[in-house]
Formats: C-alpha cells, structure tokens, sequence
C-alpha cells in the first residue's frame, strides 16, 4: 500500500481498472434485462399466434360443415331436377320422333308420286325428241340436198368460167405467138428482101444510080438541116 | 498556112485522100530540096497529075527550112478539120468521089468540108452519114425499113 501511494502511476492505473469494472457490470445487467424483456415479448407474439391459428381451424371448420351440407342440398335438388328433365326430354323426344315419322313418310309419299311424274315427263319427253329428231334430220337432209345443189349449180359455173378463162388466156397466148411469128416472119421477109435487093441492085444497079441515090441522100440531110 | 491547106483542099475531097497526097506532097518536096531515092514514093498518074495541077506561088511556100514545120502545123490542122463520115455501098474511084465531094460542099455550103468514106454493103445503095457522132441512115434500106407496112401488106395481097 506504501508502494502504491509513492507510486501515483500505479494508483492511477488502478483506479481505471475500477472505474472499467464497474462499467462492465453495469452493461452486464442492462444486456440481461433486455433479454429478459425480448423473451417475454416472444412468449407473448408466440401465445397469440397458436390462439389466431385455433380460431382459423375451427372457423375453417364451420365453412366446410355449412359447404358440405349445402353440397348435399345441391345434390339432392339437382337429381330431382334431372329427372324431370329427363322426363319432359323423352317426352319431347318421342313427340319429335313421331312428327319426324310423319314428316318422312309424307316426303316418301311426294317423291314416290314426283318419281311417277318424272317417268311420265320423261316418256312424253322421249316421244317429243323422237319426233323433234325426226324433223330435224329431215330438215338437215333438206338444207344439205339444197346446199348440194347449189354447190354444184356453183361449180358448175365456176368450172365453166374457169375453163373460159383457160380458153382466153390459151386464145391470148396462141394470139402473141400467132403476132410474135408473123412478126418474125415479117422480119424475116424484109431481111430476104433487103437481101435480094442488096444482091440484085449491087450487080444491077448502074454507078450512076449509086451516085443519083447518094445525091438525094445529101439533099435530103440538108433539108433535115443534119450538118447545121 | 491556111493558104497552103485551101489549096490542097480545093480538089481533095475525102480524109484517105488528103492525107496520101500530103505525103506525096511532102515526099516530092524532101526529094526537091535534098534529093535523095529513098524520100520518094511510088506515084500514080493521077498523084502526079495533081501535083502538077498546083500553081507555082504554092511550091514558093516552101523552103528547107519550114517544109518540116509547114507539114507538122499541117497535120494538126487535118485534125480538127470538119469531117462527114460517109457510108457507101461502093469504093469511089477519084472521079467518083470528086463528084460525091463537089455535090456534097455544094449542097452543105462548106468548102473545107472533107469526107471519111467508109463501106457499107448492107445499105443496099444510097448513103448513111455521121457528123459529130451522130448517124443517120438515108440509104435505101432506110426507105425499106420505113415503108415496112406498106410492102408487108403488099406481100400478103400478093400471097392471096
């Protein structure tokens, strides 16, 4: 004790380590009651959480007793409403049956007598197109005897034009060959002529002559006025 | 020049003609001024007739010295010297184509007027004539050839 009263270090270093220790010891008590306080409020959120769950099953409960007895209800009240269905079904069925019967039999009926109409018509039929056949064929015959004739008749004129047409260019052409030759043969005259003439006045004819011709030929270029 | 030619023209009447007797001509000269064989030619009567027939002032003209240029100017004058191509159906002696010649300056009025006689026996008689391209037929076979018809027609009524 001494020692620490001469040595003021060492007492102060003790009295923190008081001071620290009494801290401790009061955060120590201020933790524990503050865990104290959380589980009660645990303990407490806890109860009140198993009391909600109870009054949800039993509530749950009710609902499915009151469901299932309305279930029931339904059931019972749905099979007596089928069978009055099925009831006013059958009868509504045979009802429609019947009518469908008649409604057949009726159509049966109508078509028996429209298939006997039609096998009326159609006999009528036949006998009208025989007969309507028979007029056309004949009237076919007719146009095609008249077409025939006329078509002769035709050809008979155009093969008569024809062959005159042959005969004019064949006259035509019997004509210029006719022309062509006389010509050629007149051609031919006038060459024998000229060359007769040419021996008969080249042994003939006097110089005299000669020169009498060639005079008048001179004469007759000056009238032409040929050297102007 | 023009002188020379007018005189040689006066009685020569066609192309072959006028130019046979300038080389007579020309040849008679060349002998004159400078002698010689070789420069003559064979001359007919009638050549040397004509030769004589020129007046005297006409060999007066010539001289050694322009005979040459004299027959050159000569040569190209024939040239353009109007010319009638005349066909004939006979070769003209001298007479004949002095007569032929005379009638034809006469009936043209052209006294230089100088023929170029060809043949033509197919004229038959009569004459055809070209001047400056152009040829006319005034022979007899022209006639024939024109009255063609007429003889045709003629022939056929004497075949009937």
């Amino acid at each position: 004790m001494s020692d620490l009263l001469q040595n003021p270090i060492s007492l102060i270093l003790a009295i923190i380590t008081a001071i620290t220790f009494l801290l401790y010891l009061r955060e120590y008590n201020k933790r524990r009651n503050l865990e104290s306080e959380g589980d009660k409020f645990l303990q407490d959120i806890k109860k009140k959480g198993w009391e909600n769950l109870h009054q949800s099953i039993k509530k749950s409960q009710e609902i499915l007793g009151e469901a299932e007895l309305e279930g029931i209800k339904v059931i019972a009240g749905s099979e007596v409403e089928l069978s009055k269905l099925e009831n006013e079904y059958s009868k509504k069925l045979s009802q429609s049956l019947e009518t469908s019967r008649r409604n057949i039999d009726a159509a049966q009926n109508k078509l028996m007598q429209f298939m006997a109409d039609l096998q009326k018509k159609s006999a009528e039929f036949e006998e009208a197109s025989k007969v309507s056949g028979q007029q056309r064929i004949n009237q076919l015959f007719d146009k095609v005897e008249n077409k025939l004739s006329d078509f002769l008749v035709q050809t008979a004129q155009k093969t008569s034009s024809s062959i005159e047409l042959e005969l004019k260019a064949s006259r035509q052409l019997i004509d210029t060959y006719k022309n062509g030759q006389l010509k050629l043969i007149d051609e031919n005259i006038i060459t024998m002529m000229e060359q007769t003439l040419s021996l008969v006045l080249g042994k003939k004819m006097s110089l005299n002559d000669q020169l009498d011709l060639v005079y008048e030929a001179l004469e007759k270029a000056k009238i032409e006025k040929f050297i102007a | 020049m023009e002188e020379i030619l007018n005189i040689i023209l006066k009685n020569t009447y066609s192309l072959s003609q006028l130019k046979h007797r300038l080389r007579i001509l020309k040849s008679n000269l060349l002998k004159t001024f400078f002698g010689g064989e070789n420069q003559t030619l064979n001359s007919t009567t009638q050549d040397l007739n004509w030769l004589e027939s020129l007046p005297e002032n006409f060999y007066r003209k010539f001289t050694k010295d322009n005979i040459y240029q004299i027959f050159a100017d000569l040569e190209k004058k024939i040239s353009n010297l109007p010319t009638l191509a005349m066909y004939l159906t006979f070769e003209p002696n001298d007479t004949t184509l002095y007569q032929v010649g005379s009638v034809a300056r006469k009936t043209f009025n052209y006294p230089s007027l100088i023929l170029d006689i060809k043949l033509d026996p197919n004229l038959i008689a009569g004459a055809a004539l070209v001047w400056k391209g152009v040829y006319k037929d005034y022979s007899l076979r022209a006639k024939v050839e024109n009255r063609k018809a007429e003889i045709i027609e003629g022939f056929k009524k004497y075949l009937k």
